[in-house]
């Protein structure tokens, strides 16, 4: 019987899944579009800000969404109805889209020709932060009832995103949620992230917001977030 | 969950690393070091280590030793170093401003595997 050797060694563990978002990130440029990487708690209405952005959408920038959920196409036939080209992806036991996921998909699937697809995660603040998809932007969705304490009891997700929208802002008036609050703390986390308020019931903030996913998509600004 | 997903990446690279050596070997042990800034819960990658490692026939006997670094991040308008935490709202104890860079806490790597010999 030989004695224990030890190997010393450093390996990052999750390389592969970086890898393999850089390979989707290349598909998505020789696509051609700003691939945009949906993250929130669930139910802070990932979905239903897509179907009303597709709405305000310029006729020159169409829109596509690879969707992310653990069980069942509700979300993809939520966005079908609004004639939205939208593809399932079942995670199964996984709380997160994986690089592999998107690559599986990217190579049985013709995408349409789209300008924004976006990768709509499933619903969780904690796991998604951990494995880029290749996108171009990260943006993450709070919705004002989930309470203005959130950005500090999950600081990952916030500190490396692009943009954080408060959703559900005809709530304000009846939830005890602070924006001045909620902003502070994710500045404090990530001073460049960029803010919009939006209520998909009301329609306000939402063209702000669609503006500027638009420019996003023209200038084609991409941010490579393998890692930090 | 995603330290189920993490605890499959240890055990896969372990494997790899015991086919590229010449002697049929079992790992005993593994050490693995966690950013505090990783949303990794310590508790749940050793369960999920634990409970997949029986999947893993080199690995039924390996330990799981976790190193966890503290988040410090250098402050973004004075470039102080501190210790980034939910008590300081993540901002700079000497001045008050955000987070500029992390210096660490984003850490996840293997960093030695101990490797006993087959007879």
């Amino acid at each position: 019987m030989h004695g224990p050797t030890e190997l010393h060694i450093l390996e990052r563990l999750l390389e592969d899944n970086e890898q393999l978002a850089s390979h989707n990130q290349e598909h998505f440029d020789e696509l051609g579009l700003l691939a945009v990487n949906l993250m929130s708690a669930p139910g802070a209405g990932k979905t239903s800000l897509i179907k009303s952005t597709a709405k305000l959408m310029p006729a020159d920038c169409p829109i596509a969404v690879i969707e992310g959920d653990m069980v069942g196409e509700l979300d993809v036939e939520r966005l079908r109805e609004d004639n939205i080209p939208a593809y399932q992806i079942s995670t199964g036991r996984a709380c997160h889209l994986d690089a592999q996921m998107v690559a599986q998909l990217l190579h049985t699937t013709k995408l349409p020709d789209c300008k924004i697809l976006f990768l709509e995660n499933v619903g969780n603040l904690v796991c998604p932060a951990e494995f880029p998809l290749g996108e171009h932007l990260r943006i993450v969705l709070l919705s004002i009832t989930e309470g203005d304490d959130k950005p500090i009891k999950y600081p990952v997700i916030f500190h490396n995103c692009d943009a954080v929208i408060f959703t559900k802002s005809d709530l304000l008036p009846f939830c005890k949620f602070s924006l001045e609050k909620a902003k502070d703390a994710i500045s404090s986390l990530n001073p460049a992230v960029e803010f919009f308020v939006v209520s998909t019931i009301s329609g306000d903030g939402l063209p702000q917001w669609r503006n500027w996913i638009v420019e996003k998509a023209n200038k084609k600004i991409s941010h490579l977030h393998i890692g930090l | 969950m995603h330290e189920t997903a993490i605890a499959k990446a240890i055990l896969d690279r372990i494997t790899d690393r015991l086919n590229n050596l010449h002697h049929a070997s079992n790992a005993t042990a593994v050490e693995v070091r966690v950013g505090e800034f990783r949303n990794v819960d310590p508790e749940s990658l050793s369960f999920a280590f634990d409970s997949l490692k029986k999947e893993y026939p080199t690995c039924i006997a390996c330990a799981l030793n976790l190193e966890l670094i503290e988040t410090r991040a250098l402050c973004k308008d004075g470039r102080h170093e501190y210790k980034a935490s939910a008590d300081n709202a993540y901002r700079c104890p000497n001045c008050g401003s955000a987070i500029g860079t992390l210096v660490s806490g984003k850490e996840l790597d293997i960093t030695k595997i101990v490797v006993s010999q087959n007879k």
